[in-house]
């Protein structure tokens, strides 16, 4: 479980990718959600997807997501399964496309965190009028992440290690027995809340409305390019919802796929 | 007047029965270092608490007493400001250092006062220097060992330049080397910038070298304050002797050593080499 | 006494680095034993493999001849109880009684017969008049001394104790240290994952010294603690009482054994002085 938790995880490396302010990473990762969510066959989105590796290709960040993948995978056969189980026609075809737009999603999403420290996210935040005390639950939450999945780990070992057979018993027993997780769980990141609470207050968090953030945030060229590129991508999903050419293609791939 | 001047003062936690201070009454100034401690559950955090005002501030309840703090009142000054004048650290680093790079840790006080950005740097630049820290100040905290990431907690809060620090366990979950390092660098907060050191410990024979004072808790009372060698003496069947300690008791029921109260390994062994030379000289 | 836990060169990684190098160590019922080393040294990973709750990558882990990897962590946990450092990781029940009772029936005790082991436990443990409240309503020590109590309820052959002293006041560590006594007397075997090296100087049989994931020194722990250069080399300290038989023989008196404690200090220097004394006469 908290092998798929790492897509989101920030790792420091000195690529093309990290250097980009985080507000023209954020125009490509809303470029990427919504071509991800416009397309609807299979093949655009496998190219989709495609792009989206060449991109964490340059982010040298091809080895978490691959490790993310076997986490993820029972998530994916899940999504194929069910829509292939419960649709009346063209079952393959819209299984393998619902399939693969939710790993563009996910892609997409990992792509921005894997590149993106908490700070930048929100300055960037900050810097597009979010009130700080948001921006820093924000950042807060995502920092604690990786907290969580270790105390997950932590108390899923206890509770294997008094006795009880997580892995054993049928489904309602498995769930009844996870059930146990979540008192110690919950209770130990509430006292985390109010430990970092606690921080804050005593390091004058909320002392002054509007700070002036130590990590300035200024668009170079580079920055000025992605935005454009997402725009006009943003544009080209525009066309294709709007205009009839993409539905055509659509039902014309849909004709040469095996009606199964 | 005193740093910090604390006057019968009574709090009970929100909801709670019991107090958890309980008419107490200290005061103390720059250049102390107190060492806080007692059994678990006797008020010595809420003690702490009171200093940058989170009690009465950030946990509710029933407040009595007076308190001032670098003279200000704690009742009615809110916690931002005080800090300015008490920087806390914690137990846990983990749930206290929360950016992405030491830099940015010792930055966040100084920007959450909202200071300049040239401002900020520059006091940055000068925190990295002093406590050497420039050669790790890209590091996330979480890449840093648990000795390290208590000496940025302290470092970060040093940055604001408080008169007083007040650490919680600072050493609780620290190797005994590392917990020495971090008492060190306060010990040399104390000695070289007349900080007012609170430190709460259970890690007696780490700590107490450094201690100019200690203070015993029990039940939300003071049960002993005054010098560690005589509190020591009154209070350690309650908080425990170190071992030197513990040895020069037995030792001097045999009348085999000196009236001194050893607090290290060297000062136990001054007292027997003492004794032994003059058995025979 | 005999052997219950064999390691034999386990190695072991997380995500590619290295924690655990080519580790082999015995593990017997009657005895204590302390893994100690500084933070990252590799001493959980270590013990995480008691039980399964691990599988190295390479070597094996044998628990009263069964390799861990045929046996599920629960089977495993039935001979070797694992207490974790942090309390509030593994208190799953509504109620102190529950907690113990959770455990109890998880090991295949009928409900008679664990309602009977749950009181005697809860009073020895002194938790008897909490026992329907939430353990949540507990202080730290009566947590950690509760989560203690519901390892220990199901009587395993071998206890683990992760930090047992970490943040505990002097009240808990000595009950936790009689604990330990007691267990000892009955034939288990106790291991305690420590950097205290005080707790270790007074109920270690053996210790066990790691480092950087391999284990640097073992033996008993009259030799071990003495020995400042391996000792240094895990972040670790000389205990008090052998670092002041250390400046003591550097100043030419001379102790007949290695003292641990300041009993033993105390009776070789009663000794040594008045044995020279009346020889002098």
């Amino acid at each position: 479980m908290s092998k798929v938790l790492d897509i989101f995880r920030f790792r420091r490396k000195r690529t093309l990718l990290h250097e980009l302010d985080p507000r023209a990473k954020f125009a490509m990762l809303v470029a990427l959600s919504a071509a991800s969510l416009a397309l609807s066959d299979g093949v655009s989105l496998a190219v989709l997807l495609v792009v989206e590796v060449v991109l964490l290709a340059v982010a040298k960040a091809l080895r978490e997501w691959a490790r993310s993948l076997t986490g993820l995978s029972t998530l994916l056969i899940l999504i194929f399964v069910l829509n292939y189980l419960t649709l009346p026609a063209d079952r393959l075809f819209t299984a393998t496309a619902m399939t693969l737009r939710f790993l563009c999603l996910t892609t997409a999403f990992s792509i921005f965190f894997l590149t993106t420290t908490a700070d930048e996210l929100a300055a960037a935040l900050e810097a597009s009028g979010v009130p700080r005390d948001y921006s820093m639950m924000f950042t807060m939450s995502l920092r604690f992440v990786p907290s969580l999945a270790r105390d997950m780990q932590t108390v899923v070992d206890a509770l294997r290690s008094r006795g009880l057979e997580l892995e054993k018993g049928g489904l309602r027993e498995r769930l009844r027995n996870y059930t146990y997780l979540l008192v110690p769980l919950i209770v130990f990141e509430l006292k985390r809340s109010l430990m970092v609470a606690e921080a804050l207050e005593a390091r004058g968090f909320g002392a002054v409305k509007k700070v002036e953030p130590y990590i300035e945030l200024t668009f170079k060229a580079k920055d000025y390019v992605v935005v454009i590129t997402s725009a006009l991508a943003l544009l080209a999903v525009a066309w294709v919802l709007l205009s009839g050419t993409y539905s055509e293609f659509v039902a014309w791939l849909r004709g040469i796929f095996p009606r199964v | 007047m005193a740093l910090v001047d604390l006057r019968h003062v009574r709090f009970r936690y929100a909801g709670s029965d019991s107090y958890a201070l309980n008419d107490v009454s200290l005061s103390a100034e720059r250049g102390e270092f107190i060492l806080l401690v007692g059994p678990s559950g006797c008020g010595k955090s809420t003690l702490l608490r009171v200093l940058n005002g989170l009690v009465p501030h950030f946990y509710e309840g029933e407040f009595e007493g007076e308190a001032k703090v670098a003279g200000l009142d704690v009742r009615s000054t809110p916690t931002h400001v005080l800090a300015r004048h008490v920087g806390m650290v914690f137990q846990d680093p983990e749930n206290q250092l929360f950016l992405s790079s030491v830099e940015r840790e010792i930055a966040f006080g100084l920007e959450n006062l909202g200071l300049p950005r040239s401002e900020v740097r520059r006091r940055v630049r000068e925190v990295l220097k002093e406590f050497n820290l420039e050669s790790i100040k890209e590091k996330a905290p979480y890449e840093l060992s648990g000795g390290q990431q208590q000496k940025v907690a302290i470092a970060s809060v040093m940055a604001l330049e408080p008169e007083i620090l007040a650490l919680d366990e600072p050493t609780a979950n620290l190797d005994p080397l590392s917990a020495l390092e971090v008492l060190t660098l306060v010990n040399r907060l104390v000695k070289e910038k007349s900080v007012l050191a609170f430190v709460v410990e259970h890690r007696l024979e780490i700590a107490l070298r450094f201690a100019t004072r200690m203070i015993v808790m029990l039940d939300g009372r003071v049960a002993a304050d005054g010098g560690p060698r005589e509190v020591l003496l009154k209070a350690g069947k309650v908080v425990g002797y170190p071992p030197v300690t513990l040895a020069h008791v037995l030792l001097k029921r045999k009348g085999l050593v000196g009236d001194g109260v050893p607090l290290t390994c060297e000062e136990l062994a001054e007292e027997v080499i003492a004794k032994w030379a003059m058995r025979y000289s | 006494m005999g052997d219950a836990i064999l390691v034999e060169d386990v190695h072991f990684s997380y995500e590619g680095v290295p924690a655990l190098r080519g580790v082999s160590l015995t593990i017997r019922t009657g005895e204590v034993l302390a893994i100690m080393g500084e933070n990252g040294a590799g001493k959980t990973t270590l013990v995480k493999h008691f039980i399964g709750l691990l599988k190295p990558e390479r070597g094996r882990v044998l628990v009263f001849g069964t390799d861990t990897r045929d046996a599920s962590v629960a089977q495993l946990a039935r001979r070797v109880g694992l207490v974790f450092q942090n309390p509030d990781h593994q208190l799953f029940a509504e109620s102190v009684e529950g907690e113990v009772l959770f455990t109890l029936k998880n090991m295949g005790y009928p409900p008679d017969k664990a309602r009977a082991i749950c009181d005697s436990i809860l009073k020895l443990f002194e938790l008897d008049r909490y026992k329907d409240r939430s353990p949540y309503s507990l202080s730290i020590g009566e947590r950690k001394r509760l989560a203690i109590a519901a390892v220990v309820s199901y009587n395993p052959d071998i206890l683990v104790l992760d930090e047992p002293t970490a943040g505990q006041d002097f009240f808990n560590k000595s009950k936790i240290s009689k604990l330990i006594f007691k267990l000892r007397m009955q034939g288990k075997g106790v291991v305690i994952v420590t950097h205290d090296v005080e707790f270790a100087a007074q109920v270690a049989d053996r210790v066990v010294l790691m480092a950087e994931g391999r284990v640097i020194r073992e033996g008993g722990a009259k030799d071990v603690l003495t020995d400042a250069e391996a000792l240094r080399r895990a972040r670790l300290m000389l205990p008090q009482i052998p670092a002041t038989a250390a400046i003591l023989e550097a100043e030419g008196v001379s102790l007949p054994s290695k003292p641990l404690l300041p009993g033993t200090l105390y009776l070789e220097l009663l000794e040594l002085l008045d044995h020279r004394w009346s020889e002098r006469e």
